[in-house]
């Protein structure tokens, strides 16, 4: 490319940067999962669709994005709160709350499933409340919600947050000369911009619970058609040896991940051309 | 009146950022709040649009008050500085906005968005983002948007802050051609000054969330009343002159310029006058100027700005040198002068080049603080006092100097009895009452005591023994509360009497002098009442709070000696502010008037 001009840059060497990220990304990401449907692949067609859509499968789909949607819904509303407040207010205590937000992504999932499931469980500290009203959280789909929604939180606090920073008190303001009540503009002015920021991060938060596993398994109980999850299908048909039937889960995992990213990236996208900065 | 408020206050953990502010506001005016940032100029509008809560003091609108009114009912129309456009709504949904909230039917506001539209000449414009317009077509938005819903009230805040020189003109003659053709009030908040001049009818200068004063352009340029208007509206060079009953003198030459008060015979008052750039004269010799000589100097600095030529000059004369103000003190204080392109060309000069300088117009500005000089046993203790918080905070403010001056305190006071000029500021003590009786006999006609590390005050009281020194302490407090941003209170003090002695003529002095304050001093301040004897009545209200200040009229050398001297030997204390007017001369000029 003749016309493509030197310019300097911070980091340099455009050849080695490309050619390492491009390794990277074969070794890491592509490699594996080449390997996966490869594996998925060895089967014949009738069998793959067979697993796929075995009664077990079926319902474990149901289950895993039943309760991800659920717990990204929550997530989406609870998730916005609690940013607008870490942005908008300064209280004693703010900055520990926003570290705390992170706790999730740092927790081994394992262990937020143990706390949890001894929490919900019907003798714990919460469920023995619940448990007389009929609500039992432990070891139903209830409690994958509340797993998947603690390790979804902070997708969507983390996404939110700088997308509040960005609404101007003087837009709020100029509404309310403008003659807007509170409610108009919380729908028609902050809901709106902090929207696409938001669709993200939801996003996020559905892709990060489908796939979640290990806080999941202790919570759920794990009864077959019941309380299973597909990544813990895929395990236990590992454990009994059968990798293809495992790898053609993994393949609709895989494709159904996919779409998801290319969903957040179109939302990303669209977003960024409605709310086009340039000042 | 189409905007009219009433002395308000707005405070931010105790400090008054509005302070007292009143201003009036017709139909149709071009009203222009000027003042430097954190001047609490957006504050006050702000409290005007109703997005901020004041302390004190009432706004109306039109006749209606809408202190207690919130910002969505005021019916104003707000312009920011960033724009504050809803970048998720195209141009149309944006002027629409206020239209849409008032759920009027599509086909009107359909017909307003394109009246307004044409009103700020973006025709065609109605589908864009704005994300896809200039900064100027941006703010054209804004001001259209403001303006959909037809409000009584216009109000920007610093509408062309963020705008490029050229657009910036061009957006301001729309501005008022629009403000023009719909006739509308309007308050513009800039730190500018030639914007100011440009768009205002009227301008109102603030500084430390008071309003200075208020006039139409010219006059305040022209006749400021205060340093801070005379420096902030165009550049001004500041000095020091004397007045006498003779007449005012800088330095050992008369200048033609008016005082602002008379001067009784044999006492001598220190003035501070202003000399526009503009007006001062330069030729090569002394025979060779139009105008009254002032000095002589030599040529520092010459600046080409295109149609004007910038020069500094340092003055050569020693004692008028020392009569220059400058931004750091008096010792790089040099004059400012400006020469239009025939003049240059007709004396071309050229760095340390001596010239003579004149000045063809001056004007003395009412304010009886001056300078300030700083008065102890020795040098160090001077130069000590000088240093204290108040005082550097007060002459740095005043942009004025600090004379250190060498007298012995105690029983016997002596020192060269020059003529003392200026704020004479001495150390609290026992020995306070003593030194400044001593002081006043000598030609001092204000005396600030200092107490050691006293804060600067956010409440000062007034109060003066004697009507005759009522006009004289309210100037001296007008003068003072421009340059510390503290609430301004008269304590009227009634002497304990049988009961049913009449109260009626205290409280309406206290009424009068509020009045007076307002309308001859520019002082807004409100008013308290005690009942007792003056010093400790004094003592007892300044004890009841911490960071507050006395200014003190008094006709009587005898007494200040003795009757203040509690008030002035207190621990840890505070600054009094000590106004000495002769009462006699001063009774016959008024009843001559």
């Amino acid at each position: 490319m003749k016309t493509m001009r030197r310019e300097p840059n911070v980091i340099p060497g455009f050849g080695i940067t490309l050619g390492f990220t491009t390794f990277f990304l074969c070794a890491i990401v592509l490699l594996p999962l080449s390997a996966l449907v490869l594996k998925a692949a060895g089967m014949d067609f009738a069998r793959f669709v067979d697993v796929i859509t075995s009664p077990r499968a079926l319902a474990s789909y149901r289950l895993s994005f039943g309760a991800a949607l659920v717990a990204a819904c929550v997530n989406m509303v609870f998730g916005f709160a609690l940013a607008w407040t870490l942005v908008r207010y300064d209280f004693p205590g703010r900055k520990f709350i926003d570290a705390v937000i992170d706790m999730p992504f740092a927790l081994p999932t394992a262990v937020s499933g143990i706390a949890l499931t001894t929490v919900f469980a019907g003798n714990g500290w919460i469920g023995q409340y619940l448990e007389p009203l009929g609500i039992q959280v432990a070891y139903t789909w209830i409690g994958i919600t509340v797993a998947l929604t603690l390790i979804g939180m902070p997708f969507v606090v983390r996404t939110v947050q700088p997308a509040i920073l960005e609404v101007q008190r003087d837009l709020e303001d100029a509404a309310e000369t403008l003659g807007a009540g509170r409610f108009y503009v919380f729908r028609r002015i902050i809901v709106p911009t902090v929207l696409p920021a938001l669709l993200t991060g939801f996003t996020l938060a559905f892709a990060r619970a489908v796939g979640e596993y290990g806080s999941v398994i202790f919570i759920a109980g794990n009864m077959p058609m019941k309380t299973e999850i597909t990544p813990l299908l895929i395990v236990i048909r590992l454990e009994e040896f059968d990798y293809a039937g495992a790898a053609a889960l993994g393949c609709v995992m895989l494709a159904i991940s996919f779409v998801m990213l290319l969903a957040i990236n179109l939302i990303q996208v669209w977003g960024r051309r409605r709310m086009m900065v340039s000042r | 009146m189409s905007i009219a408020l009433d002395q308000v206050t707005k405070r931010y953990q105790e400090q008054p950022v509005v302070n007292d502010v009143s201003i009036e506001i017709g139909e149709g005016e071009f009203f222009v709040l000027l003042g430097p940032s954190g001047s609490g100029k957006s504050t006050l509008l702000r409290a005007i649009a109703g997005l901020t809560g004041i302390d004190h003091g009432r706004i109306s609108l039109h006749g209606r008050d809408v202190t207690h009114v919130r910002a969505r009912d005021r019916g104003v129309g707000l312009v920011f500085q960033n724009y504050a456009l809803f970048r998720h709504m195209t141009v149309a949904d944006n002027i629409e906005f206020a239209l849409r909230v008032r759920r009027m039917r599509a086909a009107d506001r359909r017909a307003r968005r394109k009246e307004l539209l044409k009103l700020v000449a973006l025709e065609g414009m109605d589908e864009r983002l704005p994300g896809q317009l200039s900064g100027g077509q941006q703010q054209r938005v804004a001001v259209a948007r403001a303006l959909a819903h037809k409000p009584q009230v216009l109000l920007l805040d610093e509408p062309f802050g963020a705008l490029d020189a050229k657009i910036r003109e061009e957006l301001r003659r729309t501005i008022r051609s629009v403000q023009r053709e719909l006739g509308i009030a309007t308050v513009l908040v800039t730190h500018d000054q030639e914007e100011a001049f440009a768009l205002a009818d009227t301008i109102g200068v603030m500084n430390h969330g008071r309003l200075l004063e208020v006039g139409n352009p010219n006059d305040l340029y022209t006749q400021p009343a205060t340093r801070f208007v005379a420096t902030f509206l165009g550049a001004a060079n500041l000095l020091l002159a004397r007045q006498s009953a003779d007449g005012i003198r800088f330095g050992a030459t008369p200048v033609n310029a008016e005082g602002p008060e008379r001067v009784p015979a044999g006492r001598e008052h220190e003035v501070v006058a202003v000399l526009r750039p503009e007006e001062v004269e330069i030729a090569g010799a002394r025979e060779h100027l139009s105008s009254n000589y002032i000095a002589k100097g030599a040529v520092e600095e010459i600046v080409f700005t295109g149609a004007l030529e910038r020069l500094r000059v340092r003055l050569l004369d020693e004692p008028s040198a020392a009569m220059l103000l400058g931004p750091g003190g008096a010792n790089d204080a040099r004059l400012e002068v400006t020469r239009t392109q025939p003049e240059r060309r007709d004396l071309p000069l050229q760095t340390g080049a001596q010239v003579a300088l004149g000045a063809r117009r001056l004007h003395v500005l009412p304010t009886p603080l001056s300078s300030f000089l700083a008065c102890a046993p020795t040098e160090a203790a001077a130069a000590a006092l000088a240093n204290e918080p108040l005082l550097a905070q007060l002459s740095t403010n005043m942009k004025t100097r600090v004379v250190l001056r060498s007298i012995a305190q105690g029983p016997e006071v002596t020192g060269s009895p020059l003529p003392f000029t200026g704020v004479a500021a001495i150390s609290a003590g026992p020995d306070a009452a003593k030194t400044v009786e001593w002081l006043l006999r000598n030609g001092a006609n204000e005396v600030l005591v200092l107490p050691r590390n006293a804060p600067s005050p956010t409440r000062v009281f007034i109060h003066w023994t004697h009507e005759a020194a009522r006009r004289a302490t309210l100037a001296v407090s007008a003068s003072l509360l421009r340059h510390v941003s503290a609430e301004a209170i008269y304590l009227g003090i009634v002497p304990e009497g049988p009961p049913g002695a009449g109260h009626a003529a205290p409280m309406r002095a206290l009424l009068d002098a509020r009045s007076e304050a307002q309308s001859s001093h520019g002082l807004e301040m409100r008013t308290e009442l005690a009942i007792g004897e003056t010093v400790s009545e004094l003592t007892r209200t300044l004890s009841s709070g911490a960071a507050q200040m006395l200014v003190l009229g008094i006709t009587d050398i005898e007494h200040a000696g003795t009757a203040y001297r509690s008030l002035l030997a207190a621990q840890p204390g505070w600054p009094v502010l000590l106004v000495y007017r002769s009462g006699e001369p001063q009774l016959r000029a008024e009843a001559a008037a």
